[in-house]
Formats: structure tokens, C-alpha cells, sequence
């Protein structure tokens, strides 16, 4: 079989082509979530680029619509976590399987961060991505906040893939489904320009209910491309995906049999094999996608410690709707927490919850459900112990079950109970309810929600509830001064991909640049045992190519902790190195350096032998000093190096001592830029 | 008279000590070096045959401290002493007590050190010897002398102001307005004292755009006096030498000859004896060079001297020293090579800041036509008391783009210093930039053309990254997996 003849959709064609051709064709085709969403439902985004760059070469050529690679918590457990760039792998996923579409994941407004930006910087950011396929949903179905992204990725040819966000509740009906979908269709022009996504992110679509929602969108929409995204925490995918088949899905998400764990996407040879015995064609390069398989064996037994500590699937999804994607990070926090135990509690009262606030749990919505009901669960758990959880469980069934939450129904003690349910309850829950997301798919939840919330401010904060779309009324932010800021965090020029990282995630950007100017590709060329763990014992080694070049590094011993500080000696390329690794118990003399534009930094390595100037003397805290005018004077290697005052201001902080011995860069003064004076400027005759 | 040399005590550090130390081996006389303390396991000190401590870090402790050094004379039952470059090498006091004690004194005698190193003197003495000279005034008390005679003798800005009693680059300000005068003055008088222990200034015309040539003499105690021909000098920062060349791009045949007699001329009428070298400015529009002063000493750049001539000048100076006449005519020298030099110093590229630290690792430029002058090994530090550089490279070819070609090949791929930072990058950009090539720049190239030459550096390179990545590997290996992977 030629592998070229699978390859059907490449980046370089119009995206009215590709579209085209899928629609015409007979088969169905696959997304391969590998890189993505199969690492953030089985192993806390913890996949790394180093292994999957492995199936990239298969990928190429085995006739996939697209590979899903990027999206919002892969980047940010890049940033953190993986230390990898979302810049850095899309350009290496492009070197290393430039047939294949890459295909990203955004929260509209919010693309890949927590909160709405602003169309001027959904401008920038986007404009800077290299992505073909743009998947777009909101956790809310809000359709009325994808309107920027729409038009800045539609605008620049690239596809645009809409999303519902799915689940099984008696309000979320085919009817509420398909009033979405004709938003969507207005917002975008023509079904023919997009595909459509259902995202089923718990795995909660059962067999007839997805065929039957399929077919009501085809039977409306028949040229429509609808993709159809299940996660299978309930152990039920494999049958809703033949009926979404059946029903005329086109695409489907899939990842390799051997990455398959409980909440991810489908095996792709299983589902190749269901749907071929069901009569339904699909394009795929078998062999290839064998040896994918058989190629994530190699490497897949290095995350072990990633996996969720619960294992198997997990029916009971279907009322707490955990999504997937949350589903190892979430024990990963409760874990860290101590609350390991309280997991069960948790689920319950989120099956609950939501039944009270009706939206969709996925991110961002998925993090508010989890913050507030963990919150809930903690706090009883904390006050009346394992009694109190399930008084609360109780009291809520009987609630929702008994008295089909009519509020007026309860008793006055079981009132004042509820009322103190969200009385703690996170910021983001609070937006929520005040329409800072948008508006929630099934109206605003109950007045009782509002004064557990808010106590007696509550009906004042229903009328400011927000009925517009955050992304009608947002203001454009200063990118220069946001800039500006960065550029003073890591003190020196940003790139503009770092400067995309910030935008999304501020803090954790600053700390990923300082660890990558440290550390550099670390992340990208070590394997990920050694990338965890190091080498462990005199003569193991690690050999990679580095920029084309061959490279070893080979341990040659470790010694023994003193003072905190460890020796470490390794061969690099048979050459001796020795490095300092501090520990914990290591004293930290940190200098400090030169960032903000009030800081004044030593212009050489050398000592400062005079702070002042001979015509004032010596200068002190407080005094007022003038652009040009020498405030310290720094001696090296017998030269002298005059520090002036970039402007006039006034000295707030000495940093240094007489004498001191100071790096470059480092910071000397610290000096209150004066606001001038205009008075002054007046002619004193005028 | 001939005297025998069995044993010389190099007074230095470094690199010239390290040099001056190959031509004794090469002479089978046995070395001694001396040593402050942080220099204990220098290179220089591996070097010599023996050595001797003395006295701590600061240079007027040890390098600067006569009276130790002569003790380590008399100890090490040396015959001569070698003072190299900086330091006490122009010290006439220091060159006396040597020959006080009854040691050979390896340069001019004092009395020339003594004549040439003021400058005003030396001034006089050129004018004497009909070698022209840069207006000026020496000394100057306050400002007020420095404005009256500008409006005298009709001078405009820039003017540049200099120790006295300096050299090297050292206590010199360049002053473009009278509103910088004030600060430039306090600046020089300061740095005059720091380094020279003498605050006398002086203050004369500053030619823009000078190119600094200079013309290397050796002269025996019979009289001969003879030229090795000039080297290039122009390419400075802050005053400072980084890249010489020899010969000179920027004059011809002609213009070479007149200079070189010029300097022959000077030398001959202070009955200059040993190694010295004439500094000349040329101001290349009407093709006029002016004296600047007197190095009476061996220099840094005598190197490239060296490599076009075939000659030894630091065994030259020996031969002077023993009381030999020059064993070369004029008309034996003859330059048959072109060559270049760079300083590599220990400072930040970007911005000249020194660098201190320990040298972990050092791969030395090899192949064709390459020399090198280093004053470091794999594993020493490099102190923060003394001067940043560390090693000389110099290339050589049978023309100027030959030499340029061998250089880019030295600094480009064969060299590699970890531990400091060196000038490497900023010293491949300029040999690499088209005015450099074409032989067009002045004594401010390097100011003008800065943010250029920093653009093409090589931010990163695989060598620094996998260092980067061997630290993490030692770090993980050590302390085991982060708590944030």
C-alpha cells in the first residue's frame, strides 16, 4: 500500500478545499487527540514532545484529518510543569509532520487562558499561532463570545471549528441543541464554511441520544461536517461512536490503543475495526496506525506516576460530570490537599450542584464546579466531620428529589442550611452567576442561589447581573505597558511568543523564561526517565542530538551534601564538569538586580568606592539628585566607571555598601523619578 | 661590556610573564617568577623554574612592591630582571634600585624611562628631533589653565586630558564641551593619583578620526639604532588597544618610511637603549602623523612585530641587557608577512565589564598560522585585581586578508573558554565587518559601529546550551524528581 495516497488534507490547502473534500467523500475520517487531550485526561498533560515527536513521522503519512496538539492546559502544564514553549513544539510538529493539519482548542474569549480578553489582544495572540484547525467552544454555549475568534480565524483561512459543549440533562434537549447550532450557523455564514464539533467532555452521550441529536442537526443542516469528541469515562464511546456514525458524523477523535487509559478519547484501531465491520469506511492507514501503537509502548511506561491515582471507568459520570479532561488533575488536588478520601463526597455533591446551576462542565465552568463544591465538601468535612457530609448530601437529595427544589418547601432550619451553601464560595462563581461569562444556557439559577451568595446584598447584585457577551463590551488593554512589564520582570527584550505566553498566564511565563535561560532545551532532548529522575548511578549516561550535533553526558559521581550544597560531577562528551547543585538547606545569598525603570544598575563588575561625587560628597536616602549628575563611581580593574542619574529624581533606597564588590547589572540605587515641576518652566516675566 | 645571564626574575604576571618565560627556555636561562597571593597556581608560576610570593592580592602590595621583589631577586640568586609590560615596566625609580642591588635591568636605562615618561619632556625632545608634535599644554593646575590656553593658541573641542604620568590607556579623558570639563578633570586627577601616584594632568588638541600607529625600535648601548618597522594600533575601546595589526594599512610606502626614521631619529637623540616604541597619531586627510609619546618597554602587541620581521625582540632585549650590540642592520629587516592580533580579555562583550572567575575549560585556537599567547590553563582563575586579558592571538598570512582569514578561523571555531566571559564574540564581529576589512576605521569603530557588532553575535551556540542541560541532569540527578514535574 503507498502511505502517500492516504495523505488527502495538507496545511498548504484552502480551507474551503479541504472542507470540500470531506464532505464529498464516502469514508469517515479520524483526529488524533494523542497530542493533547489523551495526555490531559490519563496523565496530567504530562506527555511530552520528546516522545510524542516519535509518532510524528507516522502521523504524516497516515492520513489523519488533523492532530489535536494544542490548547489551553497543555500550554499552561507546558509552561509549568513539561517546560516546553506551545511556540516550540508547533514548530517542531511542523519540521516533523508538515503534512498533517495541527489543530488547537480555545475557550473563545478566553483562548487559552482563565479569562475574556479583549479583542485587541484575541488579535495578537491568535495572529501569532501557527494552527490550522481552530476548535472553539464555550462552556456556557454561549455562541454570542466566539464572535472575535470567529472572525480573526475564518479571516485568515484557517478552519473554524465551533463546538457545543454536551451533556445529558432533562433541559439540555434536542431542541436547546439545535437553536445553538443555528446561532452558530448565523454567526459564521454558511454551514459549508466550518465543521462542527459536539463535545461530549465527560463521555456522557449514550447511544440513541447521540444519534438522535446527530441526526436532528443533519436532518437541519445536511451539508454540515459535524466532528463528534467523547471522552469514555463511562465505558460506553465505542457504541455512541457507530451511532454517531450511523447518524453522519464525519470525523471522529481518536488515540492510540496503548495511550488508552478511562477518561481519554477512543482506541483508534478499535474504532477502525467497529466501523469497518459495521460497513462504514474510514480513511486510515492501518499499518501505520499499528505502529504508532506499538510505537507509544516504548515511552508510555515512563508516566505511570502521571496517572490519576483512581482508576477504571466510572458510570457514575453520568450525574457528577466530571469531564475527562479534569478528571487526573482533580485527584492530583486532592491529593496534594490531604482530601484524597473526601473524593466520593465530592462527586455527589457535584452531581448535585448541578442540578442547581445548570451550564456545561468544562473549562472554565468545570474549574468553578470543582473550586465550589470541593469548597463545600472541605469546609463540612472540617466543621461536623463525616456526619455533616452526609447531612449535606441528604439535605440536598431531598431537596432536589423531594421537593423539586421549590426553596419555600423546606423547613426554616433546612432554609438556613442552604442559605449557608455558597456563602464561601470562589470568585469565579460569583462572575458567573453575574454573567461575566455570559449568559448560562438553561437562565440564571434560583434567588435563594443569589442570597447564599451574596447575603443581603443579593438584590442588588441580580439587577447588575450582566445580560451582553463579554466579548461585546471588553476594552482593549495597553499591549505596550503590558509589555513593558514583562520586559521589567525578566529584565531584557521579550520575544513576541513570550510576550503571547503572558498574556495568557503572567506569572507562570515569567518563571518558565528564568527557568528556560537557566536550564535551555533540557525539556526538548532529554528522555523523560532522566528528564525526571536524572542519571542515577557512576557511568549511566544520556545521549541525544542537540542543534545537529551528537552529545553524551555521563555521571561520574555525586557527593555528599554539605552545607547545602552537592557536588556533582558528569563527563559532558567525555569532558569533565563539575556543578554545584544547592539544596534546600543551602543559604541563598541572592544579589539583587537591576529591573524596573527606577533602578539604577552597576554598569561593570567592580567596586564601588565612592557613593556620591567629590562636589556633593557623600549621598544619602532623601536627596534629590540630577539627570547627568555621578551618584556612585565603580572601580574596575583600575578604571573607573561613572554611574549617573538617568533623570532627576530623588534617592529612595542605597543598595550597596562603600566598598562592596557588585556584578554587573546590579542594583545600586533605587531613585523616585520627580514629576516635574511645570511652575518652573513658566518665564518669570510672562 | 658583556655581562652573562644565567637566571632572569620576570616582575610580572600573566601574560607577558608567561612570554617572556618562552625565550628564556628557548635560551636555556632558567626563570623565576614571583607571585601574589591569589596567584599562587597561576600559569605564569608553572612556567618559570621557580618562583617567589610576594605579598597579597592588591598590585601595590605584590606586582607594584619593589622592595619585595628585589628580596626575591637576591633569594632566587637571579642575574637579571625582566620587568614585561604594566606594572613597574616604565618605573625609572624601580629600574634603578635593580641596578642599585646589582642586577642586569632587562630594558632602557632609567634615565630614558625617566625623560620619556614625562610627557612634557618627551614632547620637547621630539620637537628637538624635528618629529612633529600635537599642540598642547602640560601641566595644568585647574580648569581656568585649560581655557586660557585654548582661547591662546585658538584650540577647539574635543581636547583630551592625561595623567602625566600615564600610559596604557589609563587617567585619559576625551572632553567634547566645556560643560563635561569639570567632571572629566576630577575623573583624570583621580585616576592619576590611583594609578600612577602622581596628579599632575595635562590637556591637548584631540585629532577625531586619528589612527594610531606606532614604530617598534630596538637600540644597543654602541648607538645603533635600529627600526622593526611600524604596527597598527587604531582599533581601541575606551582608550585601550584590542586589535593591532602590522603592517599598517593606512599608509603607503612613503609615508612608512618617513615615520619609521622619525622614530629612529628620537630614539637616537634620547640615546635610547633596548626595546621601545614610538606612538604616533596620523590624521589621515592631510596624511600628517604627530608624536604621541614613548613606550619605554616591551608592549603587548610586539607580537605581530614578531611574526612579519621573524625576530625575537624579547631575546633582542636580552642581548641589549648582556651588553651585545644588535646582531641586525636596518637593511636586515624585512617584513615578508602581514599580521593580527586580538586581545583576548576577560569583560562582558557587550559592555566591557571585566569578568572574573575560574577557567573551566579552554580549548586553544591551533592550525596554520596561528600563535598564541596565553596567560592562562584549563582551571585558573582569573582574579579581579589585575589586568583582564587572559590570552593574545595572533594570526599571520602572507596578506592583510590572509591574516583576517586565519583570525576568523581561530576565534570562529577553534576557541572555547568557559568559566568568564571573553571578548570573543565583539573581536570576530569587527574582523568580520566590511569597514574592518577594508581597512577604514579610526580610534572610534568600535563606539560607532557597537550596536552592530553586538547584533551579529551568536546568542547561543550548542556547546553553552549542553551545558545548560548537564546542569539540570546534575541537578535532578542529585536532589531527584522536582515537585513541580
Amino acid at each position: 500500500m503507498e502511505n502517500k495516497e492516504f495523505v488527502f488534507v495538507t496545511p498548504e490547502m484552502d480551507s474551503k478545499e479541504i472542507l470540500k473534500k470531506i464532505r464529498d467523500s464516502k469514508e469517515v475520517f479520524f483526529t488524533s487527540t494523542a497530542m493533547r487531550d489523551a495526555g490531559q485526561s490519563d496523565y496530567k498533560n504530562r506527555l511530552r514532545i520528546h516522545d510524542l515527536l516519535t509518532l510524528a513521522p507516522l502521523y504524516n503519512e497516515m492520513g489523519l484529518f488533523s492532530a489535536e496538539c494544542h490548547g489551553g492546559a497543555r500550554w499552561h502544564v507546558g509552561i509549568m510543569n513539561r517546560k516546553e514553549d506551545p511556540f516550540e513544539e508547533i514548530r517542531l510538529l511542523r519540521a516533523n509532520m508538515p503534512n498533517v493539519l495541527l489543530q488547537t482548542l480555545v475557550r473563545e474569549t478566553n483562548l487559552w487562558g482563565y479569562r475574556p480578553y479583549p479583542k485587541n489582544i484575541v488579535e495578537y495572540a491568535i495572529s501569532r499561532v501557527d494552527i490550522d484547525v481552530w476548535r472553539c467552544f464555550s462552556f456556557l454555549n454561549d455562541i454570542r463570545n466566539m464572535r472575535t475568534v470567529a472572525e480573526i480565524v475564518m479571516g485568515k483561512g484557517k478552519i473554524f471549528e465551533p463546538t457545543i459543549s454536551f451533556t445529558d440533562a432533562d433541559w439540555a434537549t434536542d431542541n436547546y441543541y439545535l437553536k445553538v447550532v443555528d446561532e452558530i450557523i448565523s454567526l459564521c455564514g454558511s454551514p459549508k464554511d466550518i465543521i462542527l464539533a459536539i463535545k461530549d467532555m465527560a463521555g456522557v452521550g449514550t447511544t440513541k441520544r447521540i444519534g438522535r441529536l446527530i441526526d436532528a442537526i443533519k436532518q437541519r443542516y445536511p451539508d454540515l461536517i459535524i466532528q463528534y469528541h467523547r471522552h469514555m469515562t463511562d465505558g460506553l464511546a465505542l457504541p455512541a461512536y457507530l451511532s454517531a456514525a450511523m447518524a453522519g458524523a464525519k470525523i471522529f477523535d481518536v488515540e492510540e490503543d496503548s495511550l488508552v487509559r478511562f477518561y481519554g478519547q477512543p482506541p483508534i484501531l478499535a474504532v477502525e475495526a467497529y466501523f469497518r465491520e459495521a460497513g462504514i469506511e474510514v480513511h486510515l492507514n492501518r499499518p501505520l496506525a499499528e505502529e504508532a501503537v506499538l510505537k507509544v509502548r516504548e515511552w508510555i511506561n515512563s508516566y505511570d506516576w502521571a496517572e490519576s491515582p483512581f482508576r477504571g471507568f466510572d458510570h457514575t459520570v453520568t450525574y457528577h460530570r466530571m469531564p475527562g479532561g479534569a478528571f487526573p488533575s482533580s485527584f492530583e488536588q486532592a491529593s496534594k490537599g490531604n482530601f484524597l478520601e473526601l473524593m466520593p463526597a465530592i462527586l455527589k455533591v457535584m452531581s448535585l450542584y448541578n442540578k442547581i446551576v445548570h451550564y456545561f462542565d468544562v473549562t472554565p465552568g468545570s474549574q468553578i464546579t470543582w473550586v465550589t463544591c470541593s469548597g463545600i465538601v472541605n469546609r463540612y468535612a472540617k466543621e461536623q466531620g463525616s456526619a455533616g457530609i452526609k447531612n449535606l448530601i441528604r439535605l440536598l437529595e431531598k431537596f432536589i428529589y423531594e421537593k423539586g427544589q421549590d426553596f419555600n418547601a423546606m423547613d426554616k432550619e433546612e432554609q438556613l442550611e442552604l442559605l449557608g451553601l455558597f456563602k464561601n464560595a470562589p470568585e469565579d462563581f460569583k462572575n458567573l452567576i453575574m454573567g461575566q461569562y455570559g449568559k448560562l444556557p438553561d437562565g440564571w439559577p434560583a434567588d435563594w442561589v443569589y442570597m447564599s451568595t451574596f447575603g443581603s446584598e443579593w438584590e442588588e447584585k441580580i439587577k447588575s447581573r450582566k445580560e451582553e457577551s463579554p466579548d461585546e463590551n471588553s476594552k482593549n488593554e495597553d499591549l505596550e505597558r503590558l509589555r513593558w512589564n514583562l520586559k521589567d520582570a525578566i529584565g531584557r527584550n521579550p520575544t513576541d511568543e513570550e510576550f503571547v505566553l503572558y498574556l495568557m498566564h503572567p506569572k507562570d511565563t515569567i518563571e518558565f523564561i528564568e527557568w528556560r535561560d537557566k536550564f535551555g532545551e533540557a525539556p526538548l532532548v532529554l528522555p523523560t526517565n532522566v528528564w525526571r529522575k536524572g542519571l542515577k548511578k557512576p557511568g549511566d549516561k544520556v545521549e541525544f542530538e542537540l542543534w545537529g550535533k551528537p552529545y553524551c553526558i555521563e555521571l561520574v559521581s555525586i557527593g555528599a551534601e554539605n552545607d547545602g550544597v552537592i557536588h556533582v560531577v558528569v563527563l559532558v562528551n567525555n569532558k569533565t564538569k563539575v556543578y554545584e547543585v544547592y539544596t534546600q538547606k543551602a543559604k541563598k545569598v541572592e544579589k539583587r538586580m537591576a529591573k524596573g525603570p527606577n533602578d539604577i544598575a552597576s554598569p561593570v563588575n567592580g567596586t564601588v568606592w565612592r557613593i556620591g561625587n567629590p562636589e556633593r560628597g557623600v549621598l544619602h536616602v532623601g536627596d534629590i539628585v540630577h539627570k547627568g549628575e555621578e551618584i556612585a563611581n565603580v572601580e574596575a580593574m583600575k578604571m573607573e566607571n561613572v554611574v549617573a542619574a538617568p533623570f532627576d529624581g530623588q534617592i529612595v533606597e542605597i543598595c550597596v555598601k562603600l566598598n562592596e564588590l557588585v556584578q554587573e547589572g546590579q542594583l545600586l540605587f533605587v531613585i523616585d523619578r520627580m514629576v516635574k515641576d511645570t511652575r518652573a518652566e513658566i518665564p518669570a516675566d510672562s | 661590556m658583556e655581562r652573562t645571564i644565567k637566571k632572569v626574575l620576570v616582575a610580572n604576571r600573566g601574560v607577558p610573564a608567561v612570554r617572556i618565560m618562552h625565550t628564556c627556555r628557548d635560551r636555556k636561562i632558567a626563570t623565576t617568577a614571583v607571585y601574589s597571593t591569589p596567584d599562587r597556581l597561576a600559569h605564569h608560576v608553572y612556567m618559570a623554574d621557580t618562583a617567589v610570593h610576594i605579598g597579597d592580592a592588591p598590585p601595590a602590595k605584590s606586582y607594584l612592591n619593589m622592595e619585595r621583589i628585589i628580596d626575591a631577586a637576591k633569594k632566587s640568586k637571579v642575574d637579571a630582571i625582566h620587568p614585561g609590560w604594566g606594572f613597574l615596566s616604565e618605573n625609572p625609580d624601580f629600574a634603578q634600585a635593580v641596578i642599585d642591588n646589582g642586577f642586569i635591568w632587562i630594558g632602557p636605562p632609567p634615565s630614558a624611562i625617566k625623560l620619556l615618561g614625562d610627557k612634557i619632556e618627551a614632547k620637547k625632545m621630539a620637537q628637538r628631533a624635528s618629529v612633529p608634535v600635537i599642540p598642547g599644554i602640560s601641566p595644568v593646575e585647574s580648569i581656568e589653565d585649560i581655557k586660557n590656553w585654548m582661547k591662546k593658541e585658538n584650540i577647539s573641542y574635543p581636547i583630551i586630558l592625561k595623567a602625566v604620568a600615564g600610559g596604557g590607556g589609563k587617567g585619559m579623558f576625551r572632553v567634547d564641551s566645556e560643560a563635561e570639563l569639570i567632571n572629566a578633570f576630577n575623573q583624570t586627577q583621580s585616576e592619576a593619583v590611583k594609578s600612577f601616584g602622581d596628579k599632575r594632568i595635562m590637556a591637548e588638541k584631540y585629532i577625531s578620526h586619528g589612527r594610531h600607529i606606532e614604530v617598534q625600535v630596538v637600540a644597543d648601548e654602541a648607538g645603533n639604532v635600529v627600526h622593526l618597522y611600524e604596527r597598527e594600533c587604531t582599533l581601541q575601546r575606551r582608550h585601550q588597544k584590542i586589535i593591532e595589526e602590522a603592517p599598517s594599512p593606512s599608509i603607503d610606502d612613503d609615508l612608512r618610511q618617513e615615520i619609521c626614521f622619525a622614530a629612529v631619529r628620537l630614539m637616537r637623540e634620547v640615546k635610547y637603549v633596548s626595546a621601545g616604541t614610538v606612538e604616533f597619531i596620523l590624521d589621515p586627510p592631510n596624511r600628517k602623523f604627530y608624536f604621541l609619546e614613548v613606550n619605554t618597554r616591551l608592549q603587548v602587541e610586539h607580537g605581530i612585530t614578531e611574526l612579519i620581521t621573524g625576530l625575537d625582540i624579547v631575546g633582542i632585549m636580552i642581548d641589549i641587557a648582556m651588553g651585545k650590540n644588535l646582531h641586525i642592520k636596518q637593511s636586515d629587516v624585512r617584513p615578508n608577512r602581514w599580521a593580527l592580533e586580538v586581545r583576548l580579555n576577560a569583560e562582558n562583550p557587550r559592555n566591557f565589564s571585566p569578568s572574573f572567575g575560574r577557567i573551566t575549560r579552554l580549548l586553544v585556537p591551533q592550525g596554520p598560522g596561528v600563535r598564541i599567547a596565553s596567560g592562562v590553563y584549563e582551571g585558573a582563575d582569573v582574579p579581579p585585581y589585575y589586568d583582564s586579558l587572559i590570552m593574545l592571538v595572533i594570526t599571520a598570512g602572507v596578506d592583510r586578508d590572509d591574516a583576517i582569514r586565519v583570525m576568523d578561523r581561530a576565534l570562529g571555531r577553534n576557541l572555547r573558554v568557559e568559566g568568564v566571559q571573553t571578548l570573543a564574540p565583539l573581536l570576530l564581529a569587527i574582523i568580520r565587518h566590511p569597514a574592518f576589512k577594508a581597512g577604514e576605521f579610526s580610534t572610534h569603530f568600535i563606539e560607532t559601529h557597537m550596536d552592530e557588532l553586538v547584533a551579529t553575535f551568536r546568542d547561543r551556540n550548542s556547546e553553552d546550551e549542553v551545558l545548560k542541560i548537564a546542569h539540570y541532569v546534575a541537578e535532578v540527578s542529585a536532589l531527584g524528581p522536582p515537585s513541580w514535574i
